[in-house]
């Protein structure tokens, strides 16, 4: 017969080797979820080189209620999901936890992605989310085929030249004579003949500002080049909320200024470490002599043989249009850059 | 020897005699720890992967180890020992109760264990394999928790080969810098009165009685002169039939001076115990990136190097300065003492500067990573849970500004009491003041030349 002692004390060995493990355990695996409707995802974020997300994808249902829930490992990360979901949980420290909670309503692709720097191959930190209707899993929505980059190959227009100036007869070695304002080009815009093409977005985004110029130039033969380079400007920056363009210079200053430099001088920190030198935004040189529906489909798709990463996958056609606005105002004036008022 | 003044913490009777010589005493504190020892283990296999985050992590590495190094070591010698429940279930399951005191001989396998490992080498190297993998024990709980289930599983099976505790005695890497670092405690469990234990014929100190166990750890207390080997278990206590045993408040360090108890493995652990603080000083508070990713394991060949040179700078370089020290000092005072003895008990010089250096070691991260213990308490697993409230609570640096002092203050400390103790071992081999002074000046000088170096990594 055991004192009472012995008893209570054997007892309270048994209670803390087995009954905590199994109270802990139940409750948390077995009964909490019973309890709360919403499943938690844990996600851990690491370096690409050591890892990425764990896990780095995952399948829900439709209409499910999910909570994701993201740790760093190591250094700082920053998280959004995308695309055309709005969601950035902003940077996580090393040890911090940042979920959130969300229902997809449609069956689809998501990408969740590093948004902070994190290392040398952080453009590969993303992980998928593949979201399938519960009414019928196995009928999965493929890959939507993008008009604009569809359109673009079927005119042989080359998404990787460096120029594409050329499809009109216009001097193509001709040098702008400094930094274009849109905000002189809005007083400038009043007095000069804008044809209908110049007013038309569908033309302005297959054409090169180059060649705006151009053809506003055989409207105003007498208009100096400073004015038609200003007045241009101006009608390539002029759609877009302000709203829009601070939410596209966050994005913008997230994802992309590693490479291209804060204020599009090609100049990041990442710039030496990248296959080819990134491209200067900020030279209105270069950009004038692009198209728009050209630079869509290079971040969408990304660069071929360089470093630049496909954002086509975290950003829908809309964003990336508006990021497309946001680049043009980067060769603006200085003081025209960061808010693209025009 | 010097004799040193005591101070009898215990009055018979007492409140303390009465509680230490209770059986519940210590199983009551092993529960209470292995309560929380479970939890560490649970929270690391099934808790948040981020060290930071996890109790396992934070509250094994952070506030025990802080607990262990800066309180219990230093002002309560092998407090520890009496608490740690690793050894607890192998014991109980020898002794078949946790409370009671079973009839009858101890049940295990009664195998013998081998002679030539009744050492602290054991524990050396096991510190040393432990510090080799230390960047990635004390940040990743899955691993972290692998290794404390790990020292159970061993204490277990070492319990059911052996009688009492060889894991803590011989194995435990814990143990034996425990062990080492006790002897600065100003604690000590010692007899009353050695005459009465040697008249003392039945012994029940060693072989055990109606009362208690004889000794786990296998030490006769007639003859305790150190704390190094004894884990204040207080079963001797319980079992004196004289009332002779005792715990008494004496000077800091005074085991230093204990010259027939001096051995070459216990100055090995203080020469590792020295280096390993001088390596993490550089891994986790140094500047150099590099040298924590080696540690970090970024790559097999990087952490082959690092490995390498942890051991070699352990058991070769540090041994190897101080052998020319001691050297040098033999040479300068032409003294016929052989080396190998200087070697050995200089090495104890080390025991005040190497704790010094652990303790401003630990106020460095405790200081700093510390209040991720108030937001872990609350979601121990990092699941989200808010128990107290204080789940969110942000990361808050305590006293930055007051923690290089802390670090300056305790290393001079260290010094000045390490310089202190080279002398009066010096003086136990040169009667002369002069010879005594010359052969202690080129340790002091490597003393303060360790000294500087982590003056250095800390404030440089």
């Amino acid at each position: 017969m055991l004192k009472r002692p012995e008893f209570i004390t054997r007892v309270l060995l048994v209670l803390t080797v087995i009954g905590l493990p199994a109270l802990i355990l139940g409750y948390q695996f077995v009964l909490r979820p019973h309890l709360n409707s919403t499943r938690t995802i844990e996600i851990s974020a690491s370096t690409p080189e050591n890892g990425g997300f764990q896990p780095a994808s995952f399948t829900v249902e439709a209409g499910e209620t999910l909570t994701l829930r993201f740790t760093s490992m190591d250094v700082t990360h920053g998280v959004a999901i995308g695309p055309g979901l709005g969601i950035d949980l902003g940077s996580i420290d090393p040890g911090h936890i940042k979920e959130v909670t969300l229902t997809f309503d449609h069956a689809g692709t998501y990408t969740f992605y590093c948004n902070t720097w994190c290392s040398i191959n952080h453009w590969r930190m993303r992980g998928v989310i593949e979201v399938r209707d519960s009414l019928n899993p196995n009928a999965f929505p493929a890959n939507q085929v993008d008009p604009v980059i569809a359109a673009l190959a079927a005119d042989g227009v080359d998404i990787d030249a460096t120029t594409h100036n050329g499809s009109m007869n216009m001097d193509t070695t001709a040098m702008l004579p400094g930094r274009p304002s849109a905000l002189r080009g809005a007083a400038i815009a009043v007095n000069l003949v804008i044809p209908t093409e110049l007013q038309d977005q569908a033309w302005r985004r297959s054409h090169t500002p180059m060649q705006g110029i151009a053809l506003l130039l055989s409207y105003n033969a007498n208009a100096s080049q400073t004015d038609l380079a200003d007045a241009v400007a101006y009608l390539w920056v002029v759609e877009g909320s302000a709203e829009t363009r601070t939410t596209t210079a966050q994005f913008y200053a997230q994802n992309c200024a590693s490479c291209h430099g804060e204020t599009g001088g090609g100049d990041g920190f990442m710039a030496a470490q990248t296959t080819e030198t990134p491209v200067a935004f900020s030279d209105p040189n270069y950009l004038f002599g692009m198209r728009g529906d050209v630079l869509y489909a290079k971040i969408r798709r990304g660069g071929m043989g360089t470093d630049m990463p496909n954002f086509g996958t975290l950003i829908t056609p809309e964003e990336t249009w508006a990021l497309v606005d946001y680049l043009w105002t980067l060769s603006l004036e200085t003081d025209e850059r960061t808010t693209g008022e025009g | 020897m010097t004799t040193v003044p005591r101070a009898d913490t215990q009055h018979r009777p007492s409140p303390l005699n009465t509680v230490l010589k209770s059986r519940l005493f210590q199983p009551t504190l092993q529960l209470i720890a292995l309560f929380g020892f479970t939890l560490a283990i649970l929270t690391g296999f099934f808790g948040t992967p981020a060290g930071s985050r996890n109790f396992g992590i934070v509250f094994v590495w952070i506030v025990w180890w802080a607990l262990l190094i800066i309180v219990l070591v230093p002002f309560f010698g092998r407090a520890w020992c009496t608490v740690c429940p690793i050894p607890a279930p192998g014991e109980w399951l020898q002794r078949r109760g946790i409370v009671q005191r079973t009839p009858g001989k101890l049940r295990t396998l009664g195998k013998r264990f081998p002679k030539r490992l009744k050492n602290m080498w054991l524990q050396n190297f096991g510190f040393l394999t432990i510090a080799t993998f230390s960047a990635i024990i004390l940040t990743r709980p899955n691993i972290s928790a692998g290794v404390l289930l790990g020292f159970i599983v061993v204490a277990v099976a070492l319990s059911i080969l052996y009688d009492n505790r060889v894991f803590c005695r011989y194995v435990c890497p814990v143990g034996g810098f425990i062990g080492l670092y006790a002897m600065m405690s100003p604690l000590e469990l010692r007899v009353r009165d050695c005459q009465t234990c040697r008249e003392h014929g039945a012994k029940d100190c060693v072989v055990g009685n109606e009362k208690g166990y004889g000794c786990p750890w296998m030490v006769y207390p007639g003859n305790l002169t150190r704390n190094t080997y004894c884990g204040l278990c207080f079963e001797c206590m319980k079992t004196c039939p004289k009332d002779n045993i005792t715990l008494r408040l004496r000077p800091f360090g005074s085991d230093l001076f204990v010259a027939k108890e001096r051995r070459l493995d216990e100055a090995y652990k203080a020469f590792i115990m020295l280096g390993c603080a001088l390596v993490y000083s550089t891994v986790l508070l140094g500047h150099w990136g590099w040298i924590k990713n080696w540690a970090n394991m970024d790559s097999l060949p990087h952490w082959l190097i690092y490995a390498v040179g942890l051991w070699v700078f352990n058991l070769a370089l540090i041994p190897g300065l101080f052998w020319v020290t001691t050297w040098m000092g033999r040479k300068i005072t032409r003294a016929n003492v052989p080396q190998r003895d200087l070697f050995v008990s200089f090495a104890y010089t080390l025991v005040p500067l190497g704790l010094a250096a652990w303790i401003a070691f630990s106020l460095g991260f405790v200081f700093v990573n510390g209040s991720y213990a108030i937001s872990v308490i609350s979601d121990p697993f990092g699941w989200g849970w808010n128990l107290f409230g204080t789940a969110n609570a942000a990361w808050t640096p305590f006293a930055p500004q007051l923690l290089n002092f802390l670090q300056v203050g305790i290393l001079m400390i260290g010094l000045m009491v390490a310089v202190n103790t080279a002398y009066r071992i010096a003086r136990q081999h040169h009667s002369v003041h002069q010879q005594a002074f010359a052969a202690m000046l080129p340790i002091a000088g490597l003393l303060t030349l360790i000294t500087g170096t982590f003056l250095w990594l800390y404030l440089g």
